[in-house]
């Protein structure tokens, strides 16, 4: 942040000797702003919007029409009435494109944005000037109530723009580094799983989204002022194409990459200007560049340039060093109090057709607390069905699931995550860019602070309570000692054990394990066999599995699936020696000849 | 407002739709196959229009010229699916929009660079000009033979979607991209055929607009947010939903000229609003795919 | 091993920043001019041997025709201005050797028809260049938006091609002038030709693109063709600004029932509707009339569709068989370029010329003296005939031409697509002082 300040005050004696006008430097904040929001959306959470310039617009021409209309000569209100309306028209856009994730968003944000375009062109010509824009907004007159400043010389409006960037940087930097902020990035690398583990990733997207079109607006409105004009343009399809560029040559997630990305833009046209014959060939180079550095340097300029950076610093690589595991007493894990033996999870008369397929049948299943149930079946027995209607990630086509006495058939994944149910997927499903220990304080912080919670000003390493309980599950799992180490650069059973420990961290009732060995070596199976036990202590467990030595090293009930339906169900030695589980097999129902 | 009016405007939408079906039908089966949102469909409609042009200068067939633009782009696609797409597979998808984003302005800007910015002008072909009578009114023959243009295009694409075991790839791989990839079926190739395709699609939806429009670098940025609009109220992946997409979309144009003309193409996002709140995944949509 | 995140933003840090730009801030604030006379960049731009003018024009997008041709008229002009020729020497006061002795400099920069660049760019001449005139635009939006910061920035602006009645309406500025017909003017003067070329009592039909600059065009038409002629309007066909594909809107035309088709589309929208309106048989059933010609309208269109088709423009190359400064101007651009000039080109040099003029009356360069001279009323010969500046709203007094387009068979060379039918006396044209334009103060 320091750095950020001797650069801002430093900026405009500078630039000339680079040949630009304080004007640019002006410009360039003002994309800078527009940009911090959307790096927030797009850097950080991974939305990417091609309609940001809709946002830009209404908040620009809103302050620009309180000034000229004279509905306020203070520019405070003005803008502060931009900012409002862009974010409000940012709420109302981003339900309506939300509804669809990915490809498809990007898509609706650029139809939106256009309909705005046509929207700004005609039927509000109006209040907006249509294709003319409004002029003679004036000069901004900053009323503070005891005092007011008119900031009318260049270098006065230099410093509105440096101080609102500054002020603007620091709430974002706040937000990056707040528990809101490590629940953005997570949606950023695997929204799905963000949901599953409790977290209400619609909503944080829409917030984050209106803070993006909150940035856009206020970018717009000082647009306005700082030129004494708000032109149409801003809600160009290639104002929202230009911002998009500007960040990803800058670099996403840093921040101050559209800062960076925009100086580069706009220098860059003025130095073509200036060379004969290829002044009007800006765009064509800008888009090479552009495209060259997405599939090359993908962090952008700034990116590059940390990368260069550390190399030169030659700073080392996250270090793993070996703690000495903590041991923990058995019932470390245990949470609950509950007497066992209630029964904690009650399935009835459940089923799944998918068209004609009749996956599961009929299917009923009562869990007590603290029990340690396997499932287990042939291939095609229904067990992934039956297992996903648990999971809630498939609804039922009928029956009933009751959980702790709530009927919750109905009830979605991350409902019933906060509730107390949690899931590990059969293959991985990491934060792959984030941390052991920012993985595991992403379902610490589902736990600490429910489905949604706009802790945009906290810093994360102040949540001890979350940080307290990531430390034990990471004891737990064994990773103690990669806390530091991103998640996909570990070995594939340390992945698991993540898996695992992210499910554990959301201190779940009943623990619902998918396949938990599938791909390991028989080492690591062993050693998976002792951890799960470990945290089987004073926890409901659903396992299905194939590998019988894991079974049987585990469960204390069985219930075996066969064509969608229960043929068997009881303690493992019942379920070895009966006779219709070993024809389902086809085969020798000797444990350690098992069929895979 | 009387009905022999009315029922030619509702004609009408059908022309205008039918070019909106085949643009939005090479981005739906790009979509659908390769799970990347082409951003630089626009871009090859208007590589499409340029390369008819060309041929058309120096051929005087507009036949020739029709071909000429969809293997041209046809080619293209290829060209840019193996030197830029097909590393980007892996990539999240953002990724992917952004670097065909790129693409689409560097096709755009070069051919800006090479042909300047006056508008080129290419001819109604000698068997499309005049007008037929309708009954109800003068009708320009050249959009009519358009449609039939388009339909004989979209035959092809049925032909090939469901009667060829390249197309049976494609429908798998919209439905499932997965368990394609694991059958060993060599995606790859069948990849690059179907972005080759999808672009031909656009590029010929150029050749065939650009005697009714103005042939100009910039002609292809409305059509790339209308096959948006098409292919999300139609339902991406779906060859019936593109159809359906295209078609309202052209009605929609069409019959808001007669109530309120200046409201004709915010009416077109306003149905897609709708569509997203009513029916998220489309029409036809696949809730296979996101 | 817990992570250490990085130093959180301490308050000290925050306030550390702020004191340090605030404390530097008020050193630089621009220093208020020590003379009381000095406005813009009157007289630091003035200091040296030559005189800085910022020019820009569009020369990407839908418009880089004419603005190529935009830019060309003010290279020549400057060029002459410099140097000598062209309509330097045929008027008394331009000597060839600069502007009151300084040689103009200038540089120019593409708008990509974005009124916002064009902004950031002029002002970065004004900043950094000094700019003591800024000129040059291809449409109003970007004429408005500059005439405005003009006036903000007190640099004198000779307005580029605009045809909106707002330029020297509603959004005039004291420090802008603006030479081409506004949408009232060039239908006050094309309503008697068209009654000359139809007669009386006749239905009209509009097909307006939806923005000011098409509604205005429309109304003045609209307006001036019922008082006149006694014309029925029999409605408007509003279509989207940037339609490719006017089908629908045509349809309802051809089924108008009208016997005039006006034609309020230009640029590029005009070429591809004139193009569908002969396919969809609207020339067969009605004459078209297109109020504003734009520059490469034929050319684009073709003479078949543009052939009888009549309508005004700012200038057309013929008037150099009729006028000595138009043949001067004409003759000099086709020697320079090797082609005719455009009425964007017109437009740029005889607006150089004017401002050139009234600076050598004003004796000076201080944008107030300048404004004053040309604000007098000073009648200049130029290629339309006899031009001068209305101090009311600095609308150039000025003749129209109205122009015939001509079939195939009747140009006598590639450039020959339009006939002057009649050179519409200025003075009658000019809208009524009906109080739109308030001119802000000199200073």
């Amino acid at each position: 942040m320091a750095a950020l300040a001797a650069f801002l005050v430093t900026f405009p004696f500078t630039l000339p000797y680079v040949g630009g006008a304080i004007d640019t430097a002006d410009r360039i904040l003002d994309w800078g702003l527009f940009g911090l929001g959307f790096d927030l959306l797009f850097g950080f959470t991974g939305l990417l919007s091609f309609g940001q310039a809709a946002f830009y617009g209404v908040g620009g021409f809103v302050t620009a029409w309180l000034l000229v209309a004279n509905v306020t000569a203070n520019a405070i209100p003005a803008l502060v009435g931009g900012t409002l309306a862009a974010a409000i028209v940012g709420a109302v856009v981003g339900l309506l494109a939300l509804r669809r994730a990915g490809i498809y968003f990007a898509m609706l944000t650029l139809a939106f944005g256009e309909m705005f375009y046509f929207l700004d062109l005609s039927p509000l010509a109006t209040y907006t000037g249509g294709e003319n824009g409004l002029s003679n907004v004036p000069a901004p007159r900053l009323d503070f109530g005891l005092f007011a400043i008119t900031a009318s010389s260049q270098m006065a409006l230099y410093w509105l723009l440096a101080a609102l960037f500054f002020a603007g940087f620091w709430i974002a930097l706040r937000i990056t580094r707040s528990p809101f902020g490590a629940v953005l990035r997570a949606i950023r690398d695997n929204d799905e799983r963000a949901a599953a583990l409790g977290h209400d990733v619609p909503k944080y997207k829409l917030v984050v989204f209106t803070i993006a079109a909150a940035y856009g607006g206020l970018a717009g409105g000082l647009l306005g002022l700082l030129q004494g004009f708000m032109p149409p343009d801003a809600f160009y399809l290639a104002t929202s194409g230009q911002l998009v560029v500007q960040t990803v040559i800058g670099g996403s997630a840093t921040l101050v990459g559209p800062l960076v990305g925009a100086g580069v833009w706009l220098y860059l046209y003025t130095l073509l200007e200036n060379v004969a014959g290829i002044g009007a060939l800006g765009t064509l180079i800008l888009g090479l560049v552009f495209v060259a550095l997405v599939t090359l340097f993908r962090g952008g300029l700034v990116g590059a340039g940390v990368v260069v950076w550390r190399r030169l610093a030659a700073l080392p690589a996250s270090p793993e060093e070996a703690v000495a595991e903590r041991e923990l007493p058995p019932t470390a894990m245990a949470a609950h109090t509950t007497p066992q033996g209630e029964i904690v999870l009650e399935v009835s008369g459940i089923a799944k057709n998918f068209g004609g397929l009749v996956a599961v049948d009929n299917i009923s299943f009562s869990l007590r607390e603290g029990e340690v149930r396997a499932v287990i079946g042939p291939n095609g027995a229904g067990k992934s069905t039956f297992f996903g209607m648990l999971a809630k990630l498939i609804p039922p086509s009928s029956g009933r699931i009751v959980f702790a006495g709530e009927d919750i058939t109905r009830v979605n994944a991350t409902e019933v995550c906060q509730r107390g149910i949690a899931k590990t997927f059969q293959i991985n499903q990491l934060f792959s860019n984030l941390t052991v220990h920012e993985n595991l304080m992403i379902s610490a912080l589902a736990r600490e602070q429910g489905k949604f919670r706009a802790a945009m000003f906290r810093d994360v390493s102040r949540e001890t309570g979350a940080a307290r309980r990531v430390l034990d599950v990471a004891d737990a799992v064994r990773l103690a000692g990669r806390l530091d180490a991103p998640a996909s650069s570990l070995a594939y059973g340390e992945k698991r054990r993540l898996e695992i420990g992210l499910a554990l961290a959301t201190e779940p009732r009943v623990l619902l394990l998918d396949e938990p060995t599938a791909g390991m070596s028989p080492a690591e199976r062993t050693e998976t066999v002792q951890l799960l036990r470990r945290i089987a202590q004073g926890m409901t467990i659903v396992i299905v599995e194939h590998d019988m030595d894991v079974v049987f090293g585990l469960a204390q009930r069985i219930t075996v699936l066969f064509n969608g339906r229960v043929i068997a169900e009881g303690a493992p030695e019942t379920i070895q020696a009966d006779a219709g589980v070993r024809a389902a097999y086809l085969g020798n129902p000797v444990p350690d000849e098992q069929p895979a | 407002m009387s009905w022999p009016l009315l029922i030619a405007q509702v004609f009408n939408g059908l022309t205008l739709g039918a070019l909106l079906v085949i643009v939005a039908m090479g981005l739906t089966i790009i979509y659908g196959a390769l799970g990347v949102v082409n951003f630089a469909h626009g871009a090859f409609y208007v590589l499409g229009a340029y390369a008819g042009y060309i041929a058309y200068s120096e051929t005087n067939s507009f036949v020739l010229a029709m071909a000429a633009g969809a293997v041209f782009v046809l080619l293209s696609g290829v060209v840019i699916e193996r030197g830029l797409i097909r590393f980007y597979y892996d990539r999240p998808k953002e990724d992917q929009i952004l670097v065909t984003f790129g693409a689409g302005i560097v096709l755009v800007e070069a051919i800006r660079a090479i042909f300047g910015g006056l508008a080129q002008h290419l001819p109604t072909p000698s068997w499309g000009e005049g007008a037929v009578h309708l009954g109800i009114t003068y009708y320009p023959t050249y959009r009519i033979e358009v449609l039939g243009i388009v339909a004989v295009a979209l035959l092809l694409f049925y032909v090939v979607l469901y009667r060829t075991r390249l197309g049976l790839i494609v429908r798998a791989g919209i439905e499932d991209p997965l368990i394609v990839d694991m059958l060993g079926i060599n995606v790859r190739r069948t990849f690059l055929t179907v972005f080759g395709v999808g672009a031909a699609a656009a590029g010929l939806a150029g050749v065939v607009n650009a005697p009714i429009v103005t042939v100009t670098p910039d002609m292809g940025a409305d059509v790339l947010v209308q096959s948006f609009v098409v292919i999300v109220i139609g339902g991406v992946g779906s060859f019936w939903g593109a159809v359906a997409g295209g078609l309202i979309c052209g009605e929609i144009l069409a019959l808001t000229s007669m109530v309120a003309p200046s409201y004709s193409q915010v009416m077109l996002f306003a149905a897609m609003a709708l569509v997203l709140v009513l029916r998220p995944q489309g029409l036809f949509g696949v809730t296979g795919r996101q | 091993m817990i992570e250490r995140p990085a130093k959180s933003v301490s308050r000290r840090r925050v306030l550390k920043g702020a004191a340090a730009a605030a404390s530097v801030g008020p050193f630089f604030h621009a220093p208020k001019a020590f003379s009381q006379e000095a406005i813009g960049n009157w007289p630091a731009g003035v200091s040296g041997d030559s005189v800085f003018v910022g020019v820009t024009s569009p020369l990407t997008g839908a418009y880089s025709a004419d603005g190529a041709d935009h830019l060309r008229g003010y290279q020549l002009a400057i060029e002459h201005l410099n140097g000598g020729g062209g309509l330097v020497g045929h008027i008394s006061t331009l000597k060839g050797n600069g502007v009151l002795g300084k040689k103009i400099d200038y540089k120019y920069a593409d708008t990509q028809l974005k009124p916002n660049v064009a902004v950031q760019e002029q002002t970065t001449y004004i900043t950094s260049n000094k700019a003591i005139m800024i000129t040059g635009c291809v449409s109003s939006a970007t004429a408005i938006a500059l005439e405005a910061l003009a006036q903000r920035m007190h640099v004198l602006n000779m307005v580029g091609a605009s045809g909106a009645d707002e330029t020297t309406g509603a959004d005039c500025q004291r420090y802008g002038f603006r030479s081409q017909p506004g949408a009232y003017m060039a239908a006050k003067a094309l309503t008697p030709t068209l009654g000359k070329l139809y007669g009386k009592n006749k239905k009209m039909i509009f097909l307006v693109p939806d923005y000011a600059y098409g509604h205005s065009v429309e109304h003045a038409t609209g307006t001036l063709t019922q008082q006149e002629l006694d014309w029925k309007n029999l409605g408007s066909q509003v279509c989207p600004l940037g339609t490719t594909d006017y089908s629908s809107f045509l349809l309802n035309v051809a089924n108008s029932g009208a016997d005039i088709f006006i034609n309020v589309c230009f640029g590029g929208d005009a070429v591809a509707s004139c193009k569908q309106a002969k396919q969809f048989g609207v020339l067969d059933k009605m004459k078209m009339v297109v109020p504003n010609i734009s520059a490469f309208q034929a050319q684009q269109t073709g003479a078949d569709i543009m052939g009888g088709v009549p309508g005004t423009m700012d200038f057309w190359w013929t008037l150099a068989e009729k006028n000595q400064a138009a043949k001067l101007f004409v003759d000099a651009f086709e020697k320079k370029f090797d082609a005719k000039p455009m009425w964007c080109a017109h437009i740029a040099y005889a607006q150089m010329i004017v401002w050139a003029d009234a600076v050598e009356r004003a004796k000076s360069f201080d944008p107030v003296a300048v404004i004053k001279a040309l604000e007098e009323g000073h009648k200049l010969a130029m290629p339309l005939g006899e031009v001068w500046y209305r101090a009311t709203d600095h609308q150039q007094v000025r003749d129209v031409p109205v122009v015939m387009g001509k079939k195939q068979s009747e140009m006598k060379n590639k450039d020959d697509y339009f006939e002057i039918i009649e050179m519409a006396p200025g003075p009658g044209l000019m809208p009524p002082d009906a109080g739109t334009c308030k001119l802000p103060g000199y200073t």
